[in-house]
């Protein structure tokens, strides 16, 4: 069985935290991806689960066996690495066979099957008695991955593996990638920067940064319902509008617009007065302006598009105040590809009360996060 | 996953302790444990000879020992050192070692400095003449100082032909101690100096094309844009050619020795590293050349003591 | 570098510039400089087969007219200097593999593991590379001839080997003794290259199984070829054309054990003087393996020396 649990887990490297107090349980067959910025201690927990970097405290488990005292071969597990540490002086067959050489219950002739076999599944059969040099960057992580499968793992940990690849294969592979470990059903560990990676690949998702761990939670609600101001700003592309101000009675007050507060939002804030309020960008609605009409809603500004970058789907529109123009990026939407809009118009921006959600400016933790049907969504989503 | 089991079930029980059997297996697998014998037999072998042998010296340094028999270590004392300090053979030869050091690694620094820029750029077959430049760091000191004492000989050797030719009266150049440490020195620098141009041009080849194509888009000369641009960026490979350069001159034995066959070098070119051999293997006088070397090894670690230091801060170790 | 000058924007201005003087004044440097490391080589050659009488009368640079010629000279050297050539070649080939492979060990050892106290052992060998000799010469001869008289003591052994003499006893401590003093040089040499490998290579190894000595035997001594014949180029060199230690534990020009450099400062010399042209022909017969090993590869040995810097 290829459960994970890490319990307190620590890592020092001098006077530096690598990874502060870790503790994560990982279900058999999960596909876990641990994601943020560089230096957040991902790399680092990742290279404790395989035995290349020794915990300063706390305890690592692989299907119910304590592992701080295992060398890498007898945790059951295989590694990708980001640049594949293919051995370049061994041919695709000999790379994918040395892997089995120390393992047991194994003839010589069965090895090589079984290597045949493992390159059959990746379709690079016909690659074997390559050098690694010979081939593209595409075809050295499938051998990378074919190294990993071939001793048959619980765990398969996967240190940015596709970060090498041009970004069409990278989307190839990512797809690949799934139906691999579907198909294989081993716990997978996955680590990457990349936030569009760890969207579409993970069952669920744990995000780090300076060495501790901000939420662990599915891409929907990583998205959707992020733990705190890091999580909401690192998930999502573009990034979710955010902006400071205080607690009027029941109305958010920015540097430039009011924004009255509901009910039930009102509840979760309660007495905090320094707060931070965030909208993602698909979520404002943007409508012409019609300059006659001087009445503005609630929820609602006027504001001047700055920028219109067209994705062809969507246009991203960059917002400024009209009473700070130098602020030109104040808040972003996104539109319909269809919704022309052009560089210099004044629009109404409407900020749905129930997408907003609500964070502690002075902890960063979020104290109210958008409304959604969670059961239906997710329910969606599993299927 | 029936094919192989070879977890060894510490236990299944995630709280339970692990007992000191595995933690000891742990600690005997660990890379630490199983790299010292990679590391650690070529330790001790090198650490015997090297500073074994320096800590030996050391104290033979201290001793009066002299001739057969055993040093004594009864009676250790700074003795043979003042005696060296005050004794004017010692003073001469390190007069003229300071002279060999300075005269040596300098001219070598700035011929290679030239022969490296010559060659960088706009050479057709740059290479082979560089092979040919360095060819005689491939040659043994011996053997050199054999095709120099011909080339200095004074009746047929080439450099008097050359001079005679100039209309001058033919020179004694290893005879002659105001001239020998002079002919000496260019004798190495013929060897020497195609080293230093390997490491310049390593130096060279390792400085982007561009910083050669901005420097002319903007119109600078050949001659400014090397001495303005390239040359500050190659202080790296200056010293560390100098410090190699430095520590060859304080040892530079060889050579002095083969010139003539025997201990005493031509005159005016005995330096700290003859004079230590000859008092030792020659005269027996073990304490004393012990002292000598000493000092010479001081000396060679003032060199590069800094040089390592600087390394270590760099943080190129 | 050809200069385009503003006017010159015709081809045949830039034909003109390409062998303008600039270019024509460093050519000729490069030949002077051409001239300058090879006349001693040459002139060396030449006189080694000459004759004599034709050494005398002709100039020391100029090949030797037909009734000047001789190959007497290298004949008579390579008599004199067959035994110890055998000499040489016995010491530097088990020296050079033993320092090469220790310094290899080392250098993976400490390369491929970090533990706390590596830079101080690491510093204690790079400063190993730097050590005057003479510092430690009066303990070896005081070792090998003292404390422990290991030639001495293997002599019979040594004598029942075929093709090999009792005398030669005296070469395995100078083996011994060159390879302890090669290994830092050849470690640092190894160092730089195994720092060079991605870290990733070993790390793989050891998720697949591998022990560190598996490692060491099927990923980085493969890999490591050509850095083996940088090295082992390098060191050749170097404990081939050593004389210190031999003249230490040898000692003298006559011994039997005495390498190709230890006799030859004392060939082609009698009371009347040196013989030049015997001289010259030992010179260039003692150098020839290192100038093939040169020739052949000389950028090998480009970089070894390169490494060091």
């Amino acid at each position: 069985m290829g459960q994970i649990q890490l319990t307190d887990l620590m890592k020092r490297f001098g006077d530096t935290v690598a990874v502060d107090d870790l503790s994560l349980d990982i279900a058999d067959e999960e596909f876990l991806v641990l994601v943020g910025p560089s230096g957040c201690g991902k790399s680092t927990t990742l290279r404790m689960l395989a035995g290349l970097e020794t915990p300063t405290s706390g305890d690592i488990y692989i299907g119910g066996d304590h592992m701080n005292y295992r060398v890498p071969q007898n945790r059951d597990i295989a590694m990708v690495f980001q640049d594949y540490a293919l051995y370049p002086h061994m041919t695709v067959r000999q790379n994918i066979r040395f892997g089995l050489e120390e393992e047991e219950g194994y003839t010589s002739a069965e090895r090589d099957e079984r290597a045949v076999e493992v390159a059959e599944t990746l379709g690079i059969s016909d690659l074997l008695d390559r050098k690694p040099d010979e081939l593209s960057g595409g075809q050295q992580q499938r051998v990378a991955l074919g190294r990993a499968i071939v001793r048959d793992p619980e765990v398969f940990l996967m240190d940015e593996p596709l970060s090498n690849l041009d970004a069409k294969l990278r989307a190839e592979m990512r797809t690949e990638l799934q139906n691999l470990q579907d198909q294989l059903a081993v716990t997978t560990v996955y680590v990457t920067h990349n936030q569009t990676e760890a969207m579409t690949m993970a069952d669920r998702i744990a995000v780090m940064d300076d060495g501790e761990l901000q939420q662990v939670a599915s891409p929907f609600e990583c998205y959707h319902e992020p733990n705190n101001l890091f999580v909401a700003e690192f998930i999502g592309e573009p990034m979710i509008n955010l902006v400071r101000g205080t607690r009027s009675e029941t109305t958010f007050v920015g540097e430039h617009f009011s924004y009255p507060l509901d009910e039930d939002v009102m509840e979760s804030v309660g007495d905090r007065d320094d707060l931070v309020l965030g909208v993602r960008p698909e979520d404002i609605v943007v409508a012409d302006t019609d300059p006659d009409d001087a009445a503005i809603g609630d929820h609602e500004l006027r504001m001047d598009v700055t920028v219109v970058e067209p994705h062809g789907d969507q246009n991203v529109l960059h917002l400024s105040h009209p009473d700070q123009p130098s602020d030109d990026d104040a808040l972003q939407a996104v539109t319909g590809g269809m919704h022309l809009v052009t560089r210099g118009d004044r629009v109404t921006v409407r900020i749905p009360p129930d997408t907003i959600h609500v964070f502690d400016a002075e902890t960063g933790t979020a104290v109210h996060n958008r409304r959604h049907d969670q059961e239906a969504d997710l329910t969606e989503l599993e299927q | 996953m029936a094919t192989h089991d070879n977890t060894e079930h510490v236990s299944d029980a995630p709280d339970e302790a692990v007992g000191w059997e595995s933690k000891l297996q742990y600690f005997l697998n660990s890379d630490f444990v199983r790299s010292a014998p990679y590391w650690g037999i070529p330790f001790v072998l090198m650490s015997i000879a090297v500073y074994g042998g320096i800590g030996y010296n050391f104290a033979i340094s201290f001793t009066d020992y002299e001739g057969l028999g055993t040093p004594d270590y009864s009676a250790l004392d700074l003795e043979m050192y003042a005696q060296a300090l005050s004794s004017d053979a010692f003073i001469a030869a390190a007069q003229n070692n300071l002279v060999l050091l300075v005269g040596f690694t300098t001219i070598c620094l700035v011929l290679g400095l030239f022969l490296a820029i010559l060659l960088d750029h706009g050479i057709r077959f740059s290479e082979k003449f560089q092979t040919v430049y360095l060819l005689p760091m491939s040659l043994s000191f011996v053997v050199t100082a054999q095709l120099w004492l011909w080339m200095f000989n004074v009746e047929s050797g080439i450099l008097n032909l050359v001079v005679t030719t100039l209309g001058f009266n033919p020179v004694d150049w290893l005879g002659n101690p105001s001239i020998a440490l002079g002919a000496v020195i260019f004798a190495l620098i013929w060897q020497f100096s195609g080293y230093t141009m390997v490491v310049y041009l390593a130096g060279l080849q390792s400085i982007p094309d561009d910083q050669f194509e901005a420097a002319r888009v903007d119109g600078a000369s050949i001659t400014r844009t090397y001495l303005r641009i390239i040359v500050p960026q190659l202080k790296e490979a200056s010293v560390s050619a100098a410090v190699v350069l430095m520590v060859f001159a304080l040892k530079a034995f060889t050579f002095l020795y083969a010139l003539v066959g025997r201990y005493r070098p031509p005159n005016g070119t005995d330096i700290l590293a003859t004079l230590m051999v000859r008092r030792a293997f020659k005269f027996g006088e073990w304490a004393y050349s012990a002292a000598i070397a000493t000092m010479l090894l001081v000396m060679a670690l003032g060199v590069i003591g800094p040089y390592l230091y600087y390394q270590y801060k760099q943080g190129s170790l | 570098m050809s200069q385009s000058s503003p006017t010159g924007s015709f081809d045949v201005a830039s034909l003109v510039e390409d062998v303008n003087l600039r270019r024509v004044g460093q050519y000729a440097l490069v030949v002077f400089f051409l001239g300058f490391f090879l006349v001693p080589l040459e002139t060396g050659i030449m006189t080694a087969i000459k004759t004599n009488e034709s050494v005398a009368r002709s100039l020391p640079f100029a090949p030797p007219a037909s009734e000047g010629f001789t190959l007497g000279n290298i004949q008579f050297a390579l008599e004199q200097l067959s035994g110890s050539f055998f000499n040489s070649l016995v010491m530097s080939i088990p020296a050079t593999i033993g320092s090469v492979l220790f310094g290899s060990m080392a250098a993976y050892g400490l390369t491929m593991v970090n533990w706390r106290a590596q830079m101080g052992v690491l510093m204690l060998f790079v400063v190993g590379v730097f050590v005057p000799y003479q510092a430690v010469l009066v303990p070896l001869a005081r070792f090998w001839n003292n404390i422990f008289p290991l030639a001495r003591m293997i002599e019979p052994m040594v004598a029942s080997i075929p093709f090999f003499q009792g005398y030669h006893a005296d070469l395995v401590p100078l083996v011994i003794t060159h390879i302890a003093y090669g290994i830092p040089i050849c470690t640092i040499l190894f160092r730089s290259y195994y720092q060079s490998l991605p870290n990733s290579l070993v790390e793989a190894g050891k998720i697949d199984g591998a022990s560190i000595t598996k490692i060491y035997r099927r990923i980085i001594l493969p890999i490591s070829k050509p850095m083996f014949g940088v090295v082992f180029i390098y060191q050749f060199t170097q404990i081939y054309n050593e004389f210190l230690f031999a003249f230490t534990l040898v000692t003298g020009s006559d011994a039997p054990a005495a390498p190709v450099t230890l006799v030859l400062p004392a060939i082609g010399a009698s009371t009347s003087g040196i013989d030049f042209g015997i001289r010259m022909s030992a010179a260039f017969l003692a150098a020839v393996p290192t100038l093939i090993l040169y020739v052949a590869f000389a950028e090998q040995f480009a970089k070894g020396l390169r490494t060091e810097a």
